[in-house]
């Protein structure tokens, strides 16, 4: 069986199911939710737009241990949302990396909405276009910034240590196969125990997988026409 | 003060003019009945006035060229006239009927009647097919929407006739395929044209359509906008050009200083205008 110093395959392939699996959750709600919130705040000028703008930036520099720690007192039993029983489980993990990857989609596709020419959107208004067209419109646009938004939470989620630590608990069952363990905190109990060689490895995966989820995601951007693009 | 000619467009009737425009019937061209008129507009941002007591109407068949230099208010007053924003004063009417009396549902319907080109580039970042196709995909219910998106996926989206008639129109039937924006400035503004024609308005606005544009895509576009008088269809063009003002509309409104100044039959505004500052601008001696 494959091996690799105290690795095996079972508990190699789980803690990058794990991984997967809570990354792309948490990405998926952050888009959910993001999406439309950059939209709304790209669209509309109010009061305070430019305070909202800067309290989503800082967002981007939130330490994960800080809403590792706010999310367990959140799920602790006393919490709020301790009736929920989800400290220390993959969910649990979801919540606290869509915290964190929500602002840097935000932010990222927020710009990206931004720099769509108003003049594109007068033209979809004078063809006939209503506020949802416009809005479709928009998303169609800055699909290149959207993407690059959807990498960057996903490259902010997927090396998530901090908080998944605090509020998943770094768990493996007795038969190897990973609970709440995901490959960063897998790294940190090599480098814990002194194997930097399988440390390495578990980082080399996990680079590999980020280079997958970019060039999907690369190739998904470029599959339409753009403005510099060659069209049929 | 407008000073208009007796077959100026806003007569203040809800029927139109229709001896003062070619009849485009006689090719056996559609007939539109609609109207665009403008009554006592009025219109600024912050504390300037940008627009001040403008009342004019585009008749169904015809080409009404509003004239002015630049920063007058004329992209002002077609964004008005598009319905982008609520004027400050008096009314948009499209058929007879204030568009901003009317709920929101029949407003839309009122402006998809008008289509609109802009004076700078504004086609998306698809092909010509899909920019032209726009309006019309709109239009469309969502659950054919969705239909179209799955057929497209299996490479079943011909362009419709609708479509190709409008890229015929303008001369760019042969760039159906191609990438927006591999397309030059002149080429762009012919399709961002076929794509407020092909939902077959009753009323096209063009603001500036051929600012800097070489001399064979000028021609082309007032080929284009010649096209749609002959169907019927209301055009209104912006432009501070004497010359294409002179060769294409059949009447002429001169605005300046955000005023009409004067409307009329596009010759009697030309060669024997009753205001002297008219007089002055065509003979291009008034300077703003």
């Amino acid at each position: 069986m494959f091996a690799l110093g105290d690795l095996n395959l079972t508990y190699l392939v789980s803690i990058t199911a794990v991984s997967l699996y809570v990354s792309t959750a948490a990405v998926a709600l952050s888009a959910a939710l993001g999406l439309p919130i950059s939209l709304a705040v790209g669209f509309r000028d109010f009061y305070g737009k430019s305070v909202v703008t800067s309290v989503i930036s800082t967002g981007m520099g939130f330490p994960s241990v800080v809403v590792g720690l706010v999310v367990l007192l959140v799920l602790s039993r006393s919490g709020p949302l301790g009736t929920f029983e989800l400290l220390f489980t993959p969910e649990a993990m979801i919540l606290s990396q869509t915290i964190l990857a929500l602002p840097v989609l935000v932010s990222v596709s927020l710009s990206a909405v931004q720099s769509v020419p108003q003049d594109l959107r007068d033209a979809a208004f004078a063809a006939g276009g209503t506020s949802t067209d416009i809005a479709l419109l928009v998303v169609r646009e800055a699909r290149y910034g959207i993407v690059t938004a959807l990498l960057a939470a996903y490259g902010r989620a997927i090396s998530e240590v901090g908080s998944v630590l605090i509020v998943g608990g770094n768990i493996v069952f007795s038969d190897s196969t990973s609970f709440t363990r995901t490959l960063t905190t897998a790294i940190t109990v090599e480098a814990r125990k002194g194997n930097i060689e399988t440390g390495i490895a578990l980082g080399a995966i996990l680079l590999a997988l980020v280079l997958g989820v970019n060039a999907l995601g690369a190739r998904f951007r470029d599959r339409t026409p753009g403005r510099n693009g060659r069209g049929r | 003060m407008t000073t208009e000619r007796p077959d100026a467009g806003d007569s203040g009737s809800e029927k139109p003019d229709e001896t003062a425009a070619p009849d485009p019937a006689a090719n056996g061209a559609r007939r539109s009945k609609t109207r665009l008129a403008a009554r006592s507009l009025g219109h600024g941002f912050g504390d300037g006035a940008v627009l001040e007591d403008i009342s004019l109407a585009v008749e169904p068949g015809e080409i009404l060229a509003v004239v002015g230099p630049s920063g007058t208010g004329k992209t002002t007053l077609f964004r008005l006239l598009a319905m982008f924003e609520r004027p400050d004063e008096g009314t948009v009417e499209v058929g007879g009927d204030d568009v901003w009396d009317l709920p929101e549902a029949r407003r839309l319907a009122v402006r998809r009647r008008v289509g609109m080109a802009f004076q700078t580039r504004s086609l998306f970042s698809t092909t010509v097919e899909e920019n032209v196709s726009y309006g019309l995909r709109v239009r469309r219910s969502w659950s054919a929407r969705v239909r179209d998106a799955v057929e497209g996926l299996f490479g079943r989206d011909e362009p419709s006739e609708t479509v190709r008639d409008a890229l015929r129109t303008v001369g760019m039937f042969d760039k159906v395929g191609r990438d927006a924006g591999s397309l030059s400035a002149g080429e762009a503004q012919r399709v961002a044209i076929a794509r407020a024609l092909a939902p077959d308005p009753d009323v096209l606005l063009l603001d500036e359509p051929t600012s800097n544009l070489d001399p064979r895509n000028t021609a082309a576009i007032e080929s284009a906008m010649r096209a749609a008088r002959d169907r019927g269809i209301a055009v209104a063009l912006a432009t501070h050009d004497m010359q294409q003002a002179r060769r294409v509309s059949d009447r002429t409104a001169v605005i300046l200083g955000g005023t009409c100044i004067e409307s009329g039959p596009t010759d009697a505004v030309f060669e024997s205008p009753d205001d002297d500052r008219v007089r002055q601008f065509v003979e291009g001696k008034l300077v703003y």
